[in-house]
Formats: structure tokens, sequence, C-alpha cells
């Protein structure tokens, strides 16, 4: 996942490398998906991947309804 | 607490310390275990997609790259790397703490700088997935 100063530059950089646009976030909202994905500790032994199930919910909690978040 | 869930442990501790994943060789220092247990387990949790491994050592340890990437992120402790933007926020995430993140556009490779305070982002620009969530463990160095 890259940066880009704005949509003008994540159209180019897709017409460049040929690929399709995916999800477009703000920062807030990055911020918010990392706090989800990665604010809790690893270390602890209790600790595991979310299920399928669950990274949906996270993602539907989040607004991110597009297909690119579409796990199926 | 089981054994790979002792070698994540330390790997997790070693990294949110230092700011980047331990070598399997400090990994068998660390725990008092032969390379080739550490490294079958460090082989598990890769498998069961916690770490990314590359040619016997850790290259992910999300949200931190043992290696240098354009996701520079500065704490009060160290400097390390994210290996996304994401992963850069997920550092902040991750330590509880303030940091300054270091990156370019992807297109024009213009500077841009992203800092987090007290819980809060601040900064310009957007964030673009390239691959849809259900492909991002296909190849998960691109992603």
């Amino acid at each position: 996942m890259l940066l880009f100063r704005s949509e003008e530059h994540v159209d180019r950089w897709c017409a460049t490398w040929r690929l399709p646009k995916g999800a477009v976030l703000s920062l807030k909202q990055g911020w918010d998906l990392a706090r989800v994905w990665y604010g809790e500790d690893r270390r602890d032994p209790a600790w595991r991947r979310r299920t399928l199930e669950e990274t949906e919910a996270v993602f539907a909690e989040l607004g991110f309804t597009s297909e690119s978040w579409n796990l199926r | 607490m089981e054994l790979d869930q002792r070698v994540r442990w330390v790997v997790y501790d070693v990294t949110m310390r230092e700011g980047a994943p331990p070598l399997a060789s400090q990994l068998a220092t660390l725990l008092d275990m032969p390379l080739d247990d550490v490294r079958a387990s460090l082989q598990r949790l890769a498998s069961a997609r916690m770490l990314v491994m590359q040619e016997g050592e850790i290259l992910m340890a999300g949200p931190f790259s043992a290696v240098p990437t354009p996701f520079r992120v500065t704490t009060s402790e160290f400097s390390c790397y994210g290996n996304c933007i994401w992963d850069a926020l997920g550092i902040a995430a991750m330590l509880q703490s303030d940091v300054e993140i270091t990156t370019s556009c992807g297109d024009c490779g213009a500077a841009m700088r992203v800092a987090v305070r007290g819980g809060v982002v601040a900064g310009d620009g957007l964030m673009h997935f390239a691959l849809p969530a259900r492909q991002w463990w296909q190849d998960v160095v691109f992603t």
C-alpha cells in the first residue's frame, strides 16, 4: 500500500503500471484500520489472526464495503 | 507456553524494543534453542501468516520490516521501517507511540510526511490498496 499526493496521482500510477484502481483511503481511515489491525499485543500467547468472519466484521465496522474489501 | 508462542513472543519483544525483527541466530541464543528448531518454528509461524520469511530469516514481522523500505518510521526510541504506509501507521498503533513517517508519493516521488501524535494522525495524502483484500496474501511483498 502506497501513499499518494492526490487521487490524480493514484490514477496516473494505476495507468502507468496498468493496474486496476483499488481502494483509496484517507489517512484517517487508514489510521483507524491500523489501530484495529495492529493495536493488539502480538506477544500475548492468546493472540491469533482474525478469522475471515472477524475480518469482515472489522471492515464492515469501518465502513469498508466496496468490492475491494470483499474476502469471498 | 507452547514453543511457537514462545518464539513469537521473543520475535515481537525484540522487534518492539529495537525496531526490527531479530535474526534466527539471535532467537536461538535468546531462547537457548538449536537454530534448526528456531527456523522450523519460524516457518510454522509463516505458514500461519504471522510472519513473512525470506531465505531462512524474518523479512516481515507485521507491521515491521527487517529491511529498509520507502516507509521510514521514527519514534522517540528508534527509527525503523514499515512494510507499506498502512504498516507504518501500524507501528504507531502497535507501540502506542507518537511517530513521524517519512515516505514519498508512489506516483511522482515527492517527499511526504505523516505524523501520529496523541493518537491522532496528521498529514496529507491518500492510501491506495492496489490489490483487493482477498488477494493480499497471494503476493504479500507486492501488497
